[in-house]
This record gives C-alpha cells, structure tokens and sequence, in this order.
C-alpha cells in the first residue's frame, strides 16, 4: 500500500522491543481502525502492514507519555490517505467529496423513522453499508468520533485538520448516515 | 429557552463537545423540549449502533501481517551511511580517533624535536678535553693516562704493566 519499499535498517534491540510491543498490544486495534477505513480485510491487512513498518522507521519520533494509540491511527489515517491519491483515476467515489453541494440543510430531519427502529438488530449490517459509502474523510471522523470515542481535537490532531473541519465533516457525515439508513431499512422492508 | 436546537448542536452534545454553559442550556432545553429530544435520542441511538456494529465485527490482526512485518525487517541490510554512522558511535570513535592522535603525533616533524645530535668525533674530543681539566675523576684518569701513554710510549709504567701482563691494572696502579 502506502508505505515506499526504500530499504530498512536492521533493527537494535530496543527498536526490536518497541515493535514487537506495538504489534502485540495494538495489533488488533490497528487492524480493526484499517478495516473501518477500507471497508476490506485485503486492504486492511496491507495498510496495517505498512503502519507497522512505520512505526518500525519512525520509533525514535514516539514521545512517550502520549497515547501510542493516536500516533498509530494517525499514521494509518495519513497512509490511507497516500495510498487514495496513489489509487485516483483508477477507481472514482461514488459519494461526493465533503464541499460538494448536499441536501444536508442544517436542520433536524423532517421525517425520523420511529427511535426503536434504531435499536433494532437489524441495523448493524445497513449501518456498516452506510458506513462504506461515505467519502473517506466522513468515514475516519465517524470512526474516530463514535466508534474510538475520541474528541474533536484528537481528531483534528490525527487528521492533521481544524476543528471546524472535524464538526463539519461529522455533521454532513451522520446527516448522510441517517439517511443511507433509513433508505436500506425500506429496501428491505419492500 | 424556546429556541429548538440545531442538529448540528444535537450532534456536538452527543459527543460532549458545547462548552459548558451551551451544555448546560442544551440539556435544560432537552428536557423541556420533546421534539429536540427526539431528535436527540436519535443522534444518541445512531452513535451507540455505530459502536455497537462495530464491536459486533471486530476482528483479530491476522498474523500473516505481523509475520510480513518481521520478514521484511529480516531482509532489512545496513545502508553504507548506517555502517558509517556505527563507526562513529563513540564506542569505536574514540579509541579509534586516539589511536590515530597518537600515530600522528610519532609520525610527524614533533616527535623529532629532542634536540641536536651529537656525532662521535665531537663527543670524544669534548669528552677527552673536560677529562683532562679534571684528573681526579676515576674515569678521567685513565683516559688522562691513555692520551699520557700515547703522547709517551716509552714511558716506564707502560713497560712495566705491559711486562706482567697487566698493561691497565699496573698502569692505573702507578698512576695512583
């Protein structure tokens, strides 16, 4: 994926120590955020694959007493985002990018599907559909607002954005969610 | 406050994000207001499913990606700046530099500066002229005496040493 195939320096043993640690504690971590982002195991196993050897280069700029979490999802976010300017022309997003037009008007929805149809079971699998057609900046906000739980300003520090931009993208992200949503649930119900 | 909120204000409270005093007017509202909560619930409920989907699907780092990432590491060889670098950690730079301060130093023009050379012809005429101003050195005197017994060889303490055989004794005796 993102990660350039210039030569690597064989490790000392305490950039050894570092890696094995990273891999076995964030590990699953890293893979699960990677898969969020590209919405496939192959991929996903490429882009944690290229976040480690990053790690693996970049140990020394870690400042211990920071959340090694954010540095890695950090590094994942701007690997990602390399290897879709690498992949442009050759494959084109179906959802707008985040300054097109949107019929997102700021206000509350005018017609909500009643609460308890959100809690229904059934909406993981729509929801992780809804999830994938997102552009690839709504998509890292969502994941890292609601599913990693952090806040706008861990966000905009891992995206390497404003705050503003972080709300922005959030807001035009959930207003497409909800709908994407409630459009698979009356598929199916049909 | 009658205002209705904004989804957009619903979505920064779901996530914690007004500032105090907004938080605290958005929650007074919310509790007055059962159409903003609605909408709030909604907000609420679309997080927790995306948690919830999430948590429903997570997934092991399968462990060809940390053998991938070791075995790259493997083929990993030192670069020519590395290899140079590693000579000039101080481990090997210091004894290094210290060996070559010291070669230096007995290879160049200073190591050479101890002072003038004296050849032999000089040396043995210094020496013999500061003998003969002092004759009662030991040393001098038989130096006194060789230069005496070659100015003089006919002298009768060289017969007589040289008679019994026993030329520096008997002449050093004599002299004494």
């Amino acid at each position: 994926m993102g990660e350039p195939r210039t030569p690597l320096e064989p490790p000392s043993p305490e950039q050894a120590a570092f890696l094995e640690r990273a891999m076995t504690q964030y590990g699953k971590a890293t893979y699960n955020f990677a898969y969020r982002l590209t919405g496939n195991e192959s991929d996903a196993r490429d882009l944690s694959q290229d976040a480690f050897i990053r790690v693996y280069r970049a140990w020394r700029s870690f400042q211990p007493g920071t959340s090694f979490l954010s540095w890695i999802y950090r590094i994942v976010t701007n690997l990602y985002r390399d290897e879709l300017r690498r992949r442009k022309g050759r494959f084109q997003e179906e959802i707008p990018e985040d300054n097109a037009p949107q019929e997102f008007s700021g206000q509350r929805p005018l017609a909500v599907t009643p609460i308890e149809d959100y809690v229904d079971r059934q909406l993981g699998e729509p929801l992780s559909r809804a999830l994938a057609q997102l552009s690839s900046d709504q998509r890292q906000v969502v994941v890292l607002a609601d599913i990693e739980e952090y806040s706008y300003q861990e966000i905009a520090e891992i995206m390497g954005c404003s705050i503003g931009t972080v709300r922005s993208r959030l807001h035009r992200a959930r207003a497409l969610l909800r709908r994407l949503v409630e459009r698979a649930r009356t598929q199916q119900e049909r | 406050m009658n205002e209705h909120l904004s989804t957009e204000r619903i979505i920064d409270f779901v996530h914690g994000e007004l500032s105090p005093a907004d938080d605290a007017l958005a929650h007074a509202h919310l509790a007055a207001c059962s159409d903003c909560r609605e909408a709030y619930e909604i907000e609420a409920l679309l997080s927790e499913a995306l948690r919830s989907a999430a948590k429903a699907e997570e997934l092991e780092m399968p462990s060809l990606v940390t053998a991938a990432v070791w075995d790259r590491i493997r083929q990993a060889k030192p670069s020519s700046a590395s290899r140079l670098a590693a000579w000039l950690r101080p481990a090997y730079a210091i004894p290094v530099a210290a060996a070559l301060l010291v070669g230096g130093f007995f290879a160049s023009p200073l190591a050479h500066r101890a002072g003038p050379t004296i050849d032999a012809t000089y040396y043995l005429e210094a020496h013999a002229a500061q003998a003969a101003q002092t004759p009662l050195s030991e040393r001098s005197s038989s130096l006194v005496l060789e230069t005496s017994m070659i100015a003089n060889p006919t002298s009768s303490a060289f017969v007589d040493a040289s008679a019994d055989g026993l030329a520096t004794t008997g002449a050093i005796d004599d002299v004494r």
